[in-house]
């Protein structure tokens, strides 16, 4: 009956050292889903984030994508199979242009001869197109560098980028903490937009209210435990707070 | 439907502050200013300054150093140093000395021999950098030293002559092209053009900019941070290399103590051009005009009758002036938006 999850993790433990960061955590994301990851500081939503995207290997469990046990050695391999990680600092450069930014790395190019040329107009078109469609009104120009937008226009060029890419899985490591509310509302929206395009969001915040408005589904961690994975419809804001408060009761 | 319209109302008064910030935000403006200033200053101390003669000569006194100072300038946006470009041009400006007249090499075989050389010795700064991971200044500091060194030991100290002229010197810098302009300008002119489309218009440019930028953002978008940096220390060498064959063929001699201010004078042609120290940010045409900006100052300098110990003090104090007017001028225009 339930559709087949695009990234199901089952039963992901981690210790470092004396330290254990996760222990039986079981964790699934269905696609065109914005999954709430949500803990205090140290309840492990950072060592799960990076054993999904194959920064560490998980000392027990199994990761299946789309239904297919995967087995990531490396960040690229999770890459190729379209899971993208923005990242706080965002990846972006501020004294490039907006669309140099956004193609950095998968450049667009005309050969002239041996010579790959720069198709800097394809590069704008194609930036501003992404960035409008996001909701980015007050975009003048691609042509502009990085450090005039505000902070949540930065954070659209990297979920744009995603987008704009081909990735399934977008995770984005506390997209909002250093934003002002307005700034966060506008990143809810691309957020939202994203996910009305097909992509299925994992928005790791340690502020709940946060990321209660968009999504679908929340799961509580807690001393690498996983205390409550509840759908939006069955638990109020103040149900999951308590949760938070409390430990896990379930509700 | 209406949001299209209001997009459509801002749009032309945003485009008119478009140009305008563009114009106060371009990085050659500092210099730009500096530039008309020094000949500003000249021309009223001489009158003879304002000519094509005087500018024949200013272009030939900033050719060699313009040629060296493009590569750095790709180094610098990079965000890495090459203090060892003046020992590398001595060093190929006397192998090529050497070979063409010593040992009577074709200059078909020894330029492009030279050329590898200097090629290496910049990629082998590269290696040493990044393999160590000890800042570029401290590395090329020390293969500054080496290869100054290497040049006095094979020459004995003392500089190399050709008798008569030959082809090769006429079209490496020696031939006029144009009253007092020389063939090296039209070199610098070539080179300045092809690492201009290099560094504007093709991913390699975009991949130099990243690496001096946000080395970990360009790292983590797939940007092979290393084999950027590596690829501009060997252009830098290379266009060292090239410079001192430019100064040969113009001197018709190589001495192997030439070269030892230009490591810093090219550093100055960039950043008083706009290129950041700290990496990331830079142009090709703002080089251009610090290398014509500091060749004004030495031509001008002795055609007022100063002695030449005043070029130094007088470009010190420019270098300081154009990097204020930079940076005051890229905070008006954060200031504008």
């Amino acid at each position: 009956m339930a559709p087949i999850a695009l990234l199901e993790a089952r039963g992901i433990s981690k210790t470092f050292g004396k330290v254990r960061a996760l222990h039986r955590v079981d964790f699934h994301i269905n696609p065109q889903e914005i999954v709430g990851l949500v803990g205090d500081n140290g309840a492990g939503k950072s060592t799960l984030i990076k054993i999904l995207t194959g920064v560490y290997p998980p000392d027990e469990g199994e990761i299946y994508f789309q239904g297919h046990r995967v087995h990531f050695s490396s960040p690229k391999d999770a890459r190729a199979l379209g899971i993208e990680t923005v990242y706080q600092d965002l990846a972006l450069i501020e004294q490039m242009s907006i669309a140099r930014n956004f193609f950095l790395g998968s450049e667009i190019v005309r050969r002239l001869g041996i010579l790959p040329l720069l198709d800097s107009r394809a590069m704008e078109a194609t930036t501003e197109e992404v960035l409008r469609g996001l909701g980015i009104t007050s975009l003048r120009s691609a042509d502009e560098e990085v450090r005039v937008l505000s902070g949540g226009e930065r954070q659209a060029i990297a979920i744009g980028r995603t987008l704009h890419f081909g990735a399934k899985l977008l995770i984005l490591d506390e997209p909002t903490s250093a934003l002002s509310i307005v700034e966060t509302q506008k990143v809810l929206g691309y957020i939202q937009e994203a996910k009305r395009r097909g992509l299925s969001v994992i928005f790791i915040t340690h502020n709940l209210y946060h990321v209660y408005p968009v999504a679908d589904r929340i799961v509580v961690l807690e001393h690498g435990k996983k205390v409550g994975d509840l759908r939006k419809e069955e638990a109020s804001l103040e149900d999951i707070v308590n949760m938070i408060a409390y430990g896990g009761t379930q509700a | 439907m209406t949001k299209s319209a209001e997009i459509k109302q801002v749009a032309p008064p945003a485009r008119k502050r478009d140009l305008w910030r563009r114009a106060l935000g371009a990085r050659e403006v500092g210099v730009l200013i500096a530039l008309v200033a020094v000949i500003g200053v000249f021309s009223v101390l001489n009158r003879n300054f304002l000519t094509v003669d005087t500018f024949g000569d200013i272009l030939t006194q900033a050719a060699e150093l313009g040629i060296a100072a493009v590569g750095v300038t790709f180094l610098m946006i990079a965000g890495e140093f090459d203090l060892s470009v003046g020992s590398n041009f001595a060093v190929a400006g006397v192998m090529l000395a050497l070979l063409t007249t010593r040992l009577g090499w074709s200059p078909f075989l020894s330029i492009p021999l030279v050329l590898a050389a200097a090629t290496s010795v910049g990629f082998l700064n590269g290696v040493i950098t990044l393999g160590t991971r000890i800042p570029s200044f401290i590395t090329t500091l020390g293969t500054m030293m080496f290869w100054r060194g290497i040049a006095l030991a094979i020459t004995g100290g003392w500089p190399i002559y050709v008798l008569g002229s030959s082809r090769m010197l006429d079209l490496l810098g020696g031939m006029a092209i144009y009253q007092t302009v020389r063939i090296s300008a039209l070199w610098w002119l070539i080179i300045t053009l092809i690492f201009w489309l290099l560094l504007v218009r093709t991913p390699y440019g975009n991949w130099t900019f990243a690496t001096g930028g946000k080395p970990e953002a360009a790292r983590a978008l797939g940007v092979p941070v290393g084999r950027v940096k590596l690829t501009n220390f060997a252009l830098a060498g290379m266009l060292a290399g090239f410079a001192g064959f430019t100064q040969f063929g113009r001197m018709g001699s190589m001495s192997p103590v030439w070269g030892d201010g230009l490591p810093l004078e090219a550093i100055a042609a960039a950043v008083i051009g706009g290129t950041s120290l700290m990496g990331g940010a830079g142009t090709i045409l703002g080089t251009v005009l610090g290398a014509i900006t500091m060749a004004s100052i030495r031509v001008g300098l002795i055609m007022v009758g100063a002695p030449s110990y005043w070029y130094t003090a007088f470009l010190g104090a420019v270098i300081v002036v154009a990097v204020i007017l930079n940076v005051r001028l890229g905070e008006m225009m954060t200031w504008r938006r």
